[in-house]
């Protein structure tokens, strides 16, 4: 037996957010003829937003004529889709066999300090996301750590304080 | 056809049927808990795992495989029941077993196939999961820990119901069923998935430990709200309607059912329910015994023979064919009084003048079932969907398993916009005559219909000629929408093999009367679509009997006084005696002032009711009537299928069933018994009125039967002016309200806890332009006067045309309405 039942609470209020649904417009545009073009259009709002904002689910619904429950469906089943918004720089720090022997532990925690926020967590500027993950595939360079799209291996301390900084400077804007 | 041996057993079925489906032809039961025979092969819970020897013994489930030619299937070797005992394990390592205080323990497919298969012990062992449960609406709990992930809420409200509430969300061992953002439930409570759940995941909350399954007295039934004619099955205990009870084997719909016939049977049982006779003394009602208040009735009718003009009578078409036949042996063949009539005088006219002019008899040409059967559905107005639910979900099974091509001439967008390819033309407020006349001569003119056949029907050069004016691109032009889309329109529908025309009525509806009618009968027959299948019109009557009202001439005949005439006659004194049967004319027909006018100034109103209506509460006399499921009887739904109800309970208080109040009028006044029961009443019925011949109520068992349709089909002409327009103003126009049928449905719990109140629906560029935000207040103002309504802003109607459901007794829309098809209104603040 379970326990007794809890009763749901409210949906979190979340207030509504304004974007700009013109870029929403854009992607869908591009693949509206053609079949199967929901998961095009969610990468590509996922890309273009760095998350899918709610205001673009509705909008994708209507346009494509696809159900709001289908579309969350789908985008609560991939990892890669991301509801909330995410952090200019994702910062992801490898915790796979090779780099947990060489001191990924260790890398993560200092992460944590120096950033203030949690695995899979947001900083409220915005700046930074960070992850752990199982392995990035590049083991030889362990321990490892990649920011967006740059890796840097045999990660230490040190070098954690270095890439803070150097991200600290960057602008927030990439596009 | 395919041949295969199930269990030893023989059995030929055609080459698309699955295994499951030959094993049903067999009788060979195989279990199941996420198949469903409405719904598409899931195959998900594999219960229904069966051997094929041609496959090595290899388990496969049945309801998704497909029957080959000598296929040798065994349903129940050891390994079967090993491998179905290990899914009912899985199934219970999550579940909660809470069966003691779960509403669906002894209607549980999991409980009896756990028990059936004797799962007492689980060699697993996990922890259960601990969902909050959704109580956050009024009518579906939804309990996500107890489910068994069939999927079949979700498919049932995707593939039938077309609104798509649920999904399964997240991965793995954390996916569940959810809504859109793992929200509260915010859909149209029509219930299906509730029905289709096979453990109590999704219950019913307004019957929530109110009884056990099995402690129901279960009694087969039809719907009293909408003309569909859905059957259902009533759960009673102690003289109480407690639930409505799902049966997939019931009517052609399978058991489906909306917000209203699902939820809103609580009027049967309601503390509101007259439960005595009330006769006015010194301005007042007080309680009357049967006798009094029968004789004082019957003394007056009595008294009104002679003159016969001083007397009229209002009649709801939800009354029963028995009802209605004594009703009108009473008036018209005892009284000999025509001024009789019912549904507001106007909402019939499709069928009792249209139809019966241009085919002969007051009905449809077509039936429920052409809706699946064609392959063009043009439907007059999106609002079949909300006036007649049941039906809309055939409309989308027709559109989405059938591939039906469904156009909508509609003045706004609707549910039906929706389903796949569906086609919206958007037009003008009131242009749907002046278009579908259009879409005659565009075939007339290009030829695209039989000439010969066609000219073989009366009327035809007439009618031919009646059209000779109108000119395509000025119809485009006044309609707003645009010549070659009106002949790409109509060369898809004279080109389509089979076509069926959708034309819903009501008293939301005064535009879709006489004239609509014919003009679509007259398209109908231009392109030789009258009396096949798959073709024609069907014409929705509104209530749960119009179409039996029709059938039974239950308007005037020989020169009597119409609704709205009986109405002004009694506001001008000519009229000293009116009889209302459960018609609430006050709230539904059109102007409210002049309606309370009139039962002001009528000297003796007599009103038989379930309730104090709006209605009956201004009644000198006021007789408590029986619901339907405290009498018995038959009801003629849409199509002219009749269908008969049981009583489920006994009356209520004193109340008497409308047969028995006019049969004991009828025995006051003549002296002798009009029938011995209803069962007699249908007999004389049936020999008399036209198609009936030949039933009998025993003979209807729980199927029901189409009542037939003769007659002689002519072209009528048409005459459609433009739509007025007037600067300024908006377009309001009428309609129902998706949980709402008449005004019967205020007293049902669910349509009330779902849709409580009126509102008026405006596009958002209107709502900004008038300053209004959504549930907002706005003050509508008519030439007849002025309501005040909760804005609903969408974007499902066009600029300049407000929508406004006609239900509800507070604000009710009549209070600004006249009775035109679109009544111009200001909007306020």
């Amino acid at each position: 037996m379970s326990n007794a039942p809890a009763e749901a609470t409210k949906a979190e209020e979340t207030p509504a957010e304004e974007i700009d649904l013109e870029p929403a417009n854009h992607i869908i545009d591009k693949y509206l003829t053609l079949p199967g073009n929901l998961m095009p259009v969610l990468q590509g709002i996922q890309d273009e937003y760095g998350y899918v904002p709610r205001p673009t689910i509705d909008l994708v619904a209507e346009r494509l004529n696809v159900y709001p429950s289908q579309i969350f469906g789908v985008l609560t089943f991939y990892a890669q889709f991301h509801l909330k918004p995410r952090g200019r720089f994702i910062i992801r720090v490898c915790v796979g066999t090779a780099c947990h022997v060489q001191g990924a532990p260790r890398i993560v925690e200092t992460f944590f300090d120096k950033l203030g926020i949690g695995h899979a967590e947001t900083s409220p500027d915005l700046r930074y996301t960070f992850e752990k993950v199982a392995c990035l595939g590049a083991c030889g360079m362990a321990p490892l750590a990649m920011v967006n799209d740059s890796t840097y291996g045999s990660m230490t301390v040190q070098k954690v304080d270095q890439i803070i900084a150097d991200y600290n400077q960057r602008p927030m804007k990439s596009k | 056809m395919v041949t295969l041996t199930i269990d030893d057993k023989q059995v030929t079925v055609s080459k698309d049927a699955t295994i499951y489906d030959a094993a049903k032809a067999a009788g060979i039961r195989i279990p199941i808990i996420c198949h469903d025979k409405k719904l598409q092969p899931f195959g998900g819970c594999r219960m229904c795992l069966v051997e094929i020897e041609q496959m090595k013994g290899r388990q496969i489930p049945a309801c998704t495989t497909p029957v080959t030619e000598g296929m040798i299937v065994r349903t129940s070797t050891d390994e079967i029941i090993k491998a179905r005992k290990m899914v009912l394990e899985l199934l219970l390592l999550k579940h909660p077993i809470d069966c003691p205080v779960c509403d669906a323990a002894g209607d549980c497919d999991l409980q009896n196939l756990t028990y059936e298969y004797q799962v007492n012990t689980n060699r697993f062992q996990d922890e259960k999961f601990n969902w909050k449960i959704d109580y956050e609406n009024p009518l579906i709990e939804r309990d996500m820990n107890r489910c068994v992930h069939c999927g079949k809420c979700a498919r049932i409200c995707d593939e039938i119901v077309s609104f798509g509430a649920y999904s399964f969300i997240n991965r793995g061992i954390q996916a569940r069923i959810g809504t859109e953002f793992d929200g509260p439930l915010n859909c149209e409570f029509c219930g299906s998935c509730v029905s289709v759940c096979p453990v109590g995941a999704l219950i019913s909350r307004p019957f929530k430990f109110k009884a056990r399954w099995w402690s129901l007295n279960k009694v087969k039934s039809v719907c009293s709200y909408c003309g569909t004619g859905c059957q259902l099955t009533l759960g009673v205990k102690n003289n109480e309607v407690m639930t409505t009870i799902y049966d997939e084997n019931q009517g052609f719909h399978n058991g489906q059912l909306c917000t209203r016939g699902r939820w809103g049977y609580q009027f049967v049982n309601s503390e509101k329910r007259l439960t005595t006779p009330m006769i006015r003394k010194n301005g007042k009602l007080e309680p009357a015994s049967w006798d009094e208040a029968l004789g004082l009735v019957a003394k007056r009718l009595g008294d009104a023979k002679g003159s016969p003009d001083s007397l009229a009578a209002l009649v709801s078409p939800r009354l029963t064919n028995e009802e209605l036949f004594v009703m009108k042996k009473l008036f018209k063949e005892t009284l000999g009084c025509d001024n009789i009539d019912h549904a507001g005088g106007y909402s019939h006219k499709a069928l009792t003048a249209g139809a019966i002019e241009s085919l002969g008899y007051a009905g449809s040409p077509s039936v429920i079932a052409d809706i699946k059967k064609t392959n063009l559905l043009l439907v007059i107005k999106t609002d079949a969907y909300e006036t007649h639910p049941v039906l809309g979900f055939e409309i989308n099974l027709a559109v989405k398993q059938h591939g039906v091509d469904i156009r909508l001439l509609s003045d706004k967008k609707g549910k039906l916009s929706k389903l796949p390819n569906a086609q919206t033309y958007v037009h003008k407020a009131g242009a749907d005559l002046l278009l579908v006349n259009a879409i005659a001569k565009v075939i007339l003119d290009e030829n695209l219909h039989d000439a010969a056949a066609a000219q073989a029907i009366g009327g035809f050069s007439a009618w031919q000629q009646s059209l000779a004016n109108c000119a395509i691109d000025q119809v485009a032009a006044q309609c707003g929408v645009d010549a070659d889309t009106i002949k790409g329109l109509a060369r898809d529908y004279a080109a389509a093999e089979k076509a069926l025309i959708i034309l819903p009525t009501g008293m939301g509806y005064p535009g879709h009367g006489k004239e609509m009618a014919q003009a679509v009968i007259n398209l109908a027959l231009l392109t030789g679509r009258v009396g096949k299948e798959g073709c024609g019109v069907l014409i929705l009557g509104e209530k749960n009997n119009s179409q039996g009202a029709a059938d039974l001439a239950i308007y005037p005949t020989s020169g009597g006084k119409e609704a709205q005439a009986i109405l002004s006659g009694c506001a001008a004194g000519s009229i000293k005696t009116l009889f209302i049967a459960g018609e609430n004319p006050v709230v539904s027909y059109p102007n409210r002032s002049q309606v309370e006018k009139a039962l002001a100034a009528v000297e003796f109103l007599v009103v038989s009711e379930l309730f104090l209506t709006e209605t009956s509460a201004k009644a000198h006399v006021v007789l408590p009537a029986c619901s339907f499921a405290e009498k018995e009887g038959t009801f003629t739904s849409v199509g002219g299928a009749v269908q008969r109800i049981n009583p489920a309970i006994k009356a209520i208080g004193q109340s008497r069933s409308d047969f028995d109040i006019l049969s004991g009028l009828f025995q006051v006044i003549t002296g002798q018994p009009a029938y011995a029961n209803s069962a007699a009443a249908f007999l004389d019925l049936a020999a008399t009125v036209p198609g009936y011949a030949g039933l009998t109520q025993a003979g209807l068992g729980d199927n029901g039967a189409i009542r037939t349709v003769s007659g002689t089909a002519t072209f009528v002409p048409v005459s459609a002016a433009a739509p007025s327009t007037e600067a300024g103003k908006f377009a309001l126009v009428t309609g129902s309200a998706l949980n709402h049928c008449g005004t019967l449905s205020l007293y049902g719990e669910g349509p009330m806890l779902v849709c409580p109140a009126g509102y008026i629906e405006l596009s958002r560029e209107d709502a900004k332009a008038v300053g209004v935000k959504d549930g907002e207040t706005v003050k509508v103002t008519s030439a007849t006067g002025e309501v005040k309504l909760a804005a609903k802003v969408g974007s499902r109607v066009p600029k300049g045309l407000v929508f406004a459901p006609y239900h509800f007794a507070d604000s009710s829309i009549n209070t600004i309405t006249s009775g035109n098809a679109i009544t111009w209104v200001s909007l306020a603040k």
